[in-house]
């Protein structure tokens, strides 16, 4: 065999070689999202919008305040439950289903590299959540578009006498203030950014989790320690001397290491009335890539070793 | 490099290798998320502490929802509770979920408000028709001494820790206010909580008007006070009840005044050097009333005032009373006060009302053709 | 085929071995194994369960790393990506996404080829057609039979156009029709010069097929060579007639007992296989009416 019978080989087999292929990682993202559409992964639509509209009927007694309140807390912790559970199970359920089923060995056997198909996984997950999001924010939005026009009747029919234009409106000011407005968009991008964090832990998790079950165990540990991660930090650095040292590492310990899904709770302040500035957002969206990217990286070291 | 040395690196090191990774990223990513939780604080995001005496207060799920993303709605649920408790009239309670709720969310305006309403309304009042019905006296004077004040320092607590919390809203300004104007009468603090409330951005109207009405009910403000209501009557938008009998009592307050310290020669040359200010000529009308029952110079004086186009309604229907004192012109008197009354109840108060009905008796008006609804034989 | 083309298939000196938890010695999973499989033949591996077989298949095909050693194929380190761009693998018992239909099914595996979208239609239809489930194609694969599932596992297998097919017991649980439509495939491929990798524990079907044969025993290599020469006993001759006669029999059987050195071992009917039996009973072809034929 000749050296340049042996190149020439080569490089026919490399030909259509792309090192990294956008159109692969695609094909896995969208296999992912088929997937778990089709294990009837919507019918939880179903459920929140029964939680919503029942949230809406079982508190007319109270004031409008309270029931746009209770409206808005209601869906946002539905959007939140959701979007938390569908990271961090459906991304538990992909790699280690994939490696029982061996359905892993048919992909990895083409010429997919390691990252692309974890990739093409994490982006798959990403998709259904989004989709998700979209589809609950549009029921939630119109949900309280109308309640919100149905309030604003009720209160002016309240009103005695004939309502004058400069009470109508004002009632109108005050009452839509506390309903649709653009800023809850922000709330429901913070719920994406998170769960996108959560979907990338898990991620992790499963790259050398032995099991689902394990994987969505330990993920969700992590999950929790990342909500109480801020309270580490303030722990380690305490306003006063209080902590002994011990507790100060292994409080830095935790910072370090763990995420800081805290920051990602806008929504209480959203729906209190608050709004979050751009600059806020961005930063928060730079921090989630940032996330993103090292723990994708972290998972591909992991995998990239593993015997299969 | 052969495939050997490449998979003896990956077995031993990829462990190792991930675990510097997050380390190096903790450390990265530490300075940049505590620059967010600065911003994050900055804009009212933090205003709740997970702190051990948070811990104290909420159940343990409580709590665990708070920290993963639920504070708004375990303070929805609180708030529930706390509507449950009022129900049941379990005051003790009312007030614990009232904090827990105003600590979860101290920027949510409606909870302190309805917090405040709870013990300064609902308590209080539960406490006050306890005591009525109260046979026992050291317990009604426990209550009417120590408990009912108790819930309206509460309230008032509540309602100013809110007002605190949330400089941008009227609302717990004026629940401050009214606080102050209903349940302490002190006209004082409420015109001052009341002036508070009405600089805010999302204030309605009436309260610069509530403002007005406490102020003009303040010992020692009348100035004040009048400059604030005659400001409202001239150029508000709407001329309320309240506004029109608070302009025409100070009115009448400063026109005591001007006659109280100055003699009728006086009051003419005052008149000269300000023709245009109509309470000298009420306040000479006064004078001529009350002094030397000129009634003819009252009447002129009175004329004066009607002359100048700034002088309020009522003056109309003060000339209109003053003329139907001469039993001549009463009758003259009375069809302009009937088209008056027709026209613009609102200037007449009650006690015009009264008089206008004792003119109908007088001049032996049917009973089909009177204005008034009082009855033919109410004492004048 | 000529000496100089580059194997499909080199492995020299492969070891690999496991750890054991909690324990120093390892489990030794293949002990310096080496062999070459030539461009365009089919070569069977057969060895015990536990022999090495399937670890020996996936360190050719990147899905585990070898302790030391080389494997490569078409000259290219097997464990490079592309490396894989001319491999087609099916494995034991596969299980694809049941959630997706055949159709589907082929077409994603065709775009991690790198197909292009206009080719990819094209391609599934193909292969479809060849391995016969034009009628399956938009049914889910949750309903799909076992010998369904492995049809659709050659397809995805042979949906890059690889040069190399690997099959990992292509026939186990198959029923004979869909066993030797399989079979059928494979000499296809043979034909179309196909290098094709079986593993299997059926003998008889790796004798029909393979033209080399390499045993595999406790991680060691312990015989390879072509079928021809492995099982042929040597040093003895088998005749078939067809419509003969005791008296031509009586004169062959002379004939053996003069010449010295030569003794007739056995004579009698040659009998037939259960598989041809089967297939004439159930409507399908054997093997041995194709050869009469």
């Amino acid at each position: 065999m000749t050296e340049a019978n042996e190149k020439s080989f080569e490089d026919n087999l490399n030909s259509g070689f792309k090192i990294f292929s956008p159109s692969r990682v695609m094909a896995i993202a969208m296999n992912t999202f088929t997937q778990l559409v089709r294990m009837k992964v919507f019918y939880f639509l179903l459920i929140f919008s029964v939680l919503i509209i029942g949230a809406n009927v079982l508190f007319l007694n109270f004031t409008f305040e309270q029931e746009l309140k209770i409206l808005q807390d209601v869906s946002f912790g539905a959007m939140t439950l959701f979007a938390s559970i569908f990271s961090i199970v459906g991304t538990a359920l992909l790699i280690p289903k994939d490696i029982e089923d061996r359905t892993l060995y048919t992909i990895l056997t083409k010429p997919v590299p390691r990252f692309e198909y974890l990739i093409g996984k994490l982006l798959g997950i990403l998709f259904l959540v989004a989709v998700s999001l979209v589809l609950m924010s549009i029921l939630f939005f119109a949900v309280l578009y109308i309640r919100q026009y149905g309030i604003l009747a009720e209160e002016t029919n309240q009103i005695r006498g004939q309502p004058t234009a400069e009470q109508l409106s004002s009632l109108k000011e005050t009452i839509f203030s506390q309903g649709l407005r653009l800023e809850l968009l922000n709330g429901v991008i913070a719920i994406f950014l998170k769960a996108s964090v959560a979907a990338a832990i898990a991620l992790v998790v499963s790259t050398f989790a032995s099991s689902t079950l394990f994987t969505i165990i330990v993920s969700l540990v992590i999950y929790f320690i990342g909500h109480a991660q801020s309270m580490a930090l303030t722990y380690y650095f305490p306003e006063g001397d209080m902590h002994g040292a011990l507790q100060r590492f292994i409080a830095g310990i935790v910072a370090i290491m763990f995420p800081n899904l805290q920051m990602y709770n806008v929504v209480d302040g959203i729906v209190s009335g608050q709004s979050v500035p751009f600059a806020l957002m961005a930063r928060l969206t730079g921090l989630t890539g940032f996330y993103l990217v090292i723990y994708s990286f972290v998972s591909w070291i992991l995998f990239a070793k593993k015997e299969l | 490099m052969s495939i050997t040395i490449k998979s003896k690196i990956y077995r031993r090191g990829g462990m190792l290798i991930s675990i510097a990774i997050l380390i190096a990223f903790g450390f990265a990513r530490i300075p940049l998320e505590s620059k967010t939780e600065e911003h994050l604080k900055k804009y009212g995001f933090r205003d709740w502490a997970p702190d051990i005496s948070a811990r104290e207060q909420l159940t343990q799920a409580s709590f665990i929802g708070a920290i993963g993303g639920f504070r708004s709605l375990i303070a929805s649920v609180y708030d529930l509770r706390a509507h449950e408790a009022f129900r049941n009239k379990d005051w003790a309670s009312v007030e614990r979920f009232r904090k827990i709720t105003t600590s979860l969310q101290p920027r949510f305006a409606k909870h302190w408000d309805l917090a405040a309403w709870d013990m300064a309304w609902n308590a209080y009042a539960y406490y006050r028709s306890r005591s009525e019905f109260c046979e026992d006296d050291l317990e009604r004077w426990q209550i009417e001494r120590i408990i009912m004040p108790n819930y309206l320092e509460k309230g008032l607590g509540f309602a100013k820790e809110g007002a605190a919390w949330t400089p941008e809203s009227y609302l717990l300004p004026m629940v401050v206010g009214d606080i102050y104007s209903q349940k302490y009468k002190n006209t004082k603090l409420a015109a001052q909580w009341y002036f508070k409330s009405s600089q805010a951005e999302d204030a309605p109207t009436y309260i610069y008007r509530a403002y007005a009405t406490q102020l003009a009910r303040c010992e020692g403000m009348e100035k004040k006070a009048y400059e604030v209501v005659s400001d409202l009557y001239n150029n508000g938008k709407i001329r309320t009840l309240t506004i029109r009998r608070d302009m025409e009592r100070l009115e009448n307050y400063f026109i005591d005044d001007l006659m109280r310290n100055n003699s009728l020669d006086k009051l003419q040359r005052m008149l000269e050097e300000n023709p245009s200010d109509y309470l000298i000529s009420a306040a000479i009308g006064q004078f001529h009333l009350k002094s030397d029952s000129n009634l003819g110079s009252a009447v002129e004086a009175y004329r004066g005032i009607l002359k100048n186009p700034k002088s309020p309604q009522f003056y109309r229907r003060q000339f209109g009373f003053l003329i139907a004192r001469n039993p001549d012109n009463q009758e003259n008197a009375y069809q302009v006060l009937k088209k008056m009354y027709i026209k613009a109840p609102v200037i007449f108060r009650e006690k015009d009302v009264i008089e206008l009905s004792n003119i109908e008796n007088h001049l032996n008006i049917p009973s089909n053709e009177r204005v008034t609804k009082i009855d033919r034989y109410t004492k004048e | 085929m000529s000496e100089d083309l580059i194997p499909a298939v080199k492995i020299e000196n492969l070891t690999k071995t496991f750890p054991v938890p909690f324990r120093k010695e390892k489990v030794v999973a293949v002990d310096n194994l080496s062999l070459s499989v030539k461009q365009g033949e089919v070569y069977g591996l057969i060895g015990p369960n536990g022999s090495g077989k399937s670890t020996t298949m996936k360190v050719l095909l990147g899905l585990i790393s070898a302790t030391s050693g080389n494997s490569s194929v078409f000259g290219m380190n097997s464990t490079e990506t592309a490396s894989r761009g001319s491999v087609g693998f099916l494995p034991e018992n596969p299980y694809f996404y049941k959630y997706l239909t055949g159709a589907e099914t082929i077409a994603f595996y065709g775009k991690l080829c790198g197909i292009n979208r206009k080719e990819i239609k094209e391609r599934t239809n193909e292969l479809l057609k060849l391995v016969e489930l034009e009628g399956a194609r938009d049914r889910r694969l949750a309903g799909y039979s076992k010998g369904m599932l492995q049809r659709i596992g050659l397809a995805q297998a042979l949906v890059g156009r690889p040069k190399l097919v690997v099959l990992d017991e292509p026939t186990a649980g198959v029923d004979p029709a869909g066993s030797r439509k399989i079979r059928d495939l494979i000499m296809q491929l043979k034909e179309q010069g196909i290098t094709v990798i079986l593993s299997s524990h059926l003998l008889e079907q790796v004798q029909e097929v393979c033209d080399r044969v390499g045993i595999i025993f406790e991680g060691k290599l312990v015989r390879e060579g072509s079928l021809q020469e492995l099982i042929e006993i040597e040093n003895q001759t088998e005749l078939v007639l067809e419509n003969s006669n005791p008296d031509l029999l009586e004169k062959i059987k002379k004939l053996i007992n003069d010449q010295e050195g030569v003794n007739l071992i056995r004579s009698g009917k040659p009998k037939t296989t259960l598989e041809t039996l089967f297939l004439r009973e159930t409507g399908g072809e054997s093997r041995d009416a194709k050869n009469d034929s």
